[in-house]
């Protein structure tokens, strides 16, 4: 698919990244998954993917570190970040934001739906479902 | 005759409080005064000891004076029968006089010179030690007030973070349970998709489910202590119980070893609960064994009692910091575990309920890495 719109999932709890990756899917976009800050880095510098979506709690290297590691890069600091959280501590949200993720979404308030909404509308209009 | 306290010592001390600790000194310096009021005592000093490791909390002697004057501190008989038989002892030059407080001798006055202590000073130096024997008996009153309201404080902090935990802790299964439950409104899952879903929001609430309770029953055991309900039971078939549940949350890098011992191991307990203080060990075996590996799990019947080991390859405990795992609202948190979800109330009860049935939990680590708690439990 020449118009495939990756997505790049950097979450260690795997039932949730495995939701997240069910819901990105049907409504059609590719979506790579690393559990770990680190692969979370090598992923993005290795696919460069059109959207990232964040968890903050990683082990290793935690989100921040993370987001201030692809924004300090020339290679992933255009690709867009959302943090995807449980912790809606607004010190944690202020912190985020200024790190330049362009929302911060708490996990239990979020419809996975509400993902691929935030693509579509940062990335452009989401290609036609595979299915 | 100036009057020193050694304030390190001092500092360590249980006394340290303010008020009573001018009170002891002034005191001092009134014994010491009287001492050399006599002409053929000039060198006269005295200090205050500790009862416990006769370290000396106060003197009338400059601080750094090499071993605080003529004081023999090979004599220990003197001090020993001051502090257990509570009384003045007298050997002509130095003379040592018990402290007493509330909970028996707190600690000693020595007070030397050469010319002994005749009765009138003997009357007013006992009356001396009584000031500050209530000095002392009101410092530790404070102080141990000071430590319960420190206590207390600590405790409240403590419930503060643990409330925040654990609502992150109810967040997540929540997280999982609602999007699921809103992509099989939408319609967007296919069939097998579906079933996942289901499966994913069932694991979940069970997870939330047994959060909760693990909460409700720390509550309760705080307020109203739990009644167990005993009934004779085979330990084997607990682990069985406690194995099956825990299966669906290990990663397909987990498995279970189980030592093949068949024959019953019969104790007297509460079902519900020891399952669930293996499902918690268990729980915990997995998610500290973040890259998977075997999890052991090993019954054996002793003389009179029974033993369960939970043995991970994992991530493991640092030996010094193990008694914390069990500490209420304690959990240990390093670097390398920060980012494993977890109340800490799983450990903490598994070894309450150990305990109310009479055994223990303990941990120690896995050679190799990893960690292995070992449950005992009476015999039936």
């Amino acid at each position: 698919m020449e118009e495939d719109v990756k997505v790049l999932l950097i979450e260690d709890d795997v039932a949730a990244a495995e939701m997240y990756r069910l819901r990105l899917t049907a409504d059609g976009y590719s979506v790579v998954m690393a559990h770990d800050g680190q692969q979370g880095l090598r992923m993005a510098t290795e696919e460069l993917p059109d959207f990232i979506y964040l968890d903050l709690r990683l082990p290793g290297l935690d989100g921040f570190e993370v987001l201030e590691r692809l924004r300090a890069s020339t290679t992933t600091m255009q690709i867009p970040v959302i943090i995807l959280t449980n912790y809606g501590e607004p010190e944690l949200r202020a912190r985020g934001l200024r790190l330049g993720a362009l929302e911060f979404l708490v996990k239990s308030d979020t419809n996975p739906a509400q993902l691929s909404e935030s693509v579509e509308r940062v990335v452009g209009p989401r290609p036609l479902p595979s299915t | 005759m100036a009057v020193t306290d050694l304030a390190s010592v001092w500092d360590d001390a249980p006394v340290a409080h303010e008020p009573s600790r001018d009170l002891i000194l002034e005191a001092l310096r009134l014994a010491s005064f009287l001492a050399s009021t006599d002409t053929s005592r000039r060198d006269a000093w005295c200090l205050l000891l500790h009862s416990d490791v006769l370290t000396c909390i106060a003197s009338s002697e400059p601080a750094g004076t090499p071993g605080h004057g003529p004081f023999r501190v090979s004599e220990h008989a003197a001090f020993d029968r001051a502090i257990t038989a509570g009384e003045i002892v007298d050997d002509g030059s130095q003379a040592v006089l018990p402290l007493r407080g509330d909970s028996g001798v707190l600690g000693v006055i020595v007070i030397a010179g050469e010319g002994g202590l005749d009765d009138r000073l003997r009357a007013t130096v006992a009356t001396i030690a009584g000031i500050v024997g209530l000095g002392l008996t009101q410092a530790s009153a404070v102080t141990e007030l000071q430590l319960e309201a420190e206590r207390s404080r600590r405790l409240e902090r403590l419930k503060s973070e643990f409330l925040n935990i654990a609502a992150h802790e109810l967040r997540s299964p929540l997280g999982i349970i609602r999007g699921y439950a809103s992509m099989l409104g939408d319609g967007v899952l296919a069939d097998l998709d579906r079933e996942l879903a289901l499966s994913r929001i069932t694991e979940k609430t069970e997870e939330m489910a047994r959060l909760i309770s693990d909460m409700l029953e720390t509550a309760r055991l705080e307020t109203l202590g739990l009644e167990l309900e005993l009934e004779p039971i085979d330990l084997l078939e607990v682990i069985d119980t406690a194995v099956q549940a825990m299966r669906p949350l290990m990663s397909v890098d987990h498995h279970f070893a189980l030592a093949e011992t068949r024959d019953e191991v019969a104790v007297i307990a509460d079902r519900r609960r020891l399952t669930t203080m293996l499902t918690n060990l268990i729980d915990n075996a997995i998610k500290y064994s973040p890259a998977g590996g075997e999890i052991e799990i090993a019954c054996q019947r002793g003389e009179r009692e029974a033993t369960i080991l939970v043995r991970d390859h994992g991530i493991g405990i640092n030996a010094e910091q193990a008694h914390l795992l069990f500490a209420r609202f304690g959990r240990l948190v390093t670097p390398e575990t920060s980012h494993i979800r977890g109340t800490g109330l799983g450990l903490y009860l598994a070894r309450e309920t150990a305990r109310l049935h009479g055994g223990d939990i303990t941990v120690m680590p896995t050679p190799g890495g990893g960690s292995t708690f070992t449950v005992t439990l009476p015999l039936a």
